[in-house]
């Protein structure tokens, strides 16, 4: 069973870790597809404060204690977030690369355009006609 | 379309039949040999473009390879080799070359011997040819140890493409159009030479390898010490089998992002 300081220690964290996601999002400090994760915590955490049995008896099926599932449960919960940042990580240095070579191409394309408008300058601009007046 | 099927040296891209052809010479820190290697590549094969694809070096190269005649791409960060060679052929596939060659800077490859890469590809018999040190026995120089790990790299990639490979590290190689808009679109970062034989592979298109003596390299150092030979082994098997697991990419939807 789970004791009631063990249930509001639970809950306020609970609480705590949506709330500050929900403000890193609303702050645009945290983008929303790195997000589900934590939001997904939050509710799980909760979860298990309103049903906790449901928690002891995937423990009991599992012959763990609760220390044990809880330090199993953080494992998993660690293993995820991790598994997770290697995705973004593989998928940003992807697109770093990309940009690293398409910057030296464009720049590349922009120092034969300067070298193109040297050998030829362009003819000189006709003057341009003056707007008119403005009537009000 | 005959004449380029004759003796080397071209004198000049008419003797290609139209076909424009790049040489992609990936180059970091290459600044003491990168200078005659062009001069050599626009000497013995003045029927190419020569293009450096500086990456991110701290020494002279972009400046020696452009005093040697060179076009010289300078990439903004240090991307690594797969990341350097990609971007010669995305040059090449947006600037319609027919054929793409890599040729390293450190002089070990013979710019002479570029039209025997030619020759299969404008035929039409493949899409990716490789120079392999290992189809003539006077070709390798290279020590036992690491002949022993190229052959152990070439029994896997050869299991898994099903087609006898000799010499699966060898960055002398050229590609057709399709092996450019192929690798153009996706090109392995880390052994992309053993993983690209796979990656060509898996997208349909036909790989050849012809003779190619090499010599040895006139400066800088191997990509691969001798200390870290086995590790390098074992990471490049893993990567070959990832590499034939991975699902292909459709061509047409990565052009279009």
């Amino acid at each position: 069973m789970m004791t009631w300081p063990q249930r509001i220690v639970l809950l306020l964290l609970g609480l705590g870790i949506l709330a500050l996601t929900l403000e890193l999002i609303r702050r645009r400090r945290l983008r929303e597809e790195y997000a589900v994760l934590w939001v997904c915590t939050g509710i799980m955490i909760l979860f298990f404060v309103v049903m906790p049995n449901v928690l002891f008896s995937v423990g009991a099926w599992l012959s763990l204690d609760h220390g044990v599932l809880m330090t199993f449960l953080c494992f998993l919960f660690l293993a995820a977030i991790v598994l997770h940042y290697s995705v973004v990580i593989s998928r940003h240095s992807e697109r770093e690369k990309h940009l690293a070579q398409e910057l030296a191409l464009m720049r590349d394309e922009l120092e034969k355009l300067r070298a193109e408008s040297r050998e030829s300058p362009p003819p000189p601009a006709e003057p341009k006609p003056r707007p008119p007046a403005l009537r009000t | 379309m005959s004449s380029v099927l004759t003796d080397a040296p071209y004198r000049s891209t008419r003797d290609l039949a139209g076909h424009r052809a790049l040489v992609v010479v990936p180059a970091y820190n290459e600044a003491e040999a990168i200078g005659r290697t062009v001069r050599d590549l626009r000497r013995q094969a003045p029927w190419t473009d020569v293009l450096v694809i500086n990456d991110g070096s701290t020494d002279e190269t972009a400046e020696c390879a452009r005093r040697a005649g060179a076009k010289v791409i300078n990439l903004p960060v240090n991307l690594g080799i797969g990341g350097a060679v990609q971007t010669g052929y995305r040059y090449a596939c947006e600037n319609n070359y027919d054929l793409a060659f890599q040729f390293d800077g450190d002089g070990q490859h013979r710019a002479r011997r570029l039209p025997d890469l030619a020759r299969p590809l404008m035929a039409g018999e493949a899409d990716l040819v490789v120079g392999s040190r290992f189809l003539r026995p006077r070709g390798a120089t290279s020590s036992v140890s690491r002949v022993t790990g190229i052959k152990i790299l070439a029994a896997a990639v050869s299991l898994v493409m099903r087609q006898r490979i000799t010499d699966p590290t060898s960055g002398f190689r050229g590609v057709g159009r399709r092996g450019i808009e192929l690798f153009a679109s996706v090109y392995p970062q880390d052994y992309p030479e053993p993983e690209s034989l796979v990656l060509v592979h898996k997208h349909g298109l036909r790989v050849r390898e012809v003779p190619a003596a090499m010599r040895r390299r006139r400066g800088g150092a191997s990509s691969i010490g001798p200390w870290i030979g086995l590790h390098y082994m074992a990471k490049v098997l893993l990567a070959i089998l990832m590499e034939a697991l991975k699902a292909p990419v459709r061509l047409e939807e990565e052009v279009a992002q």
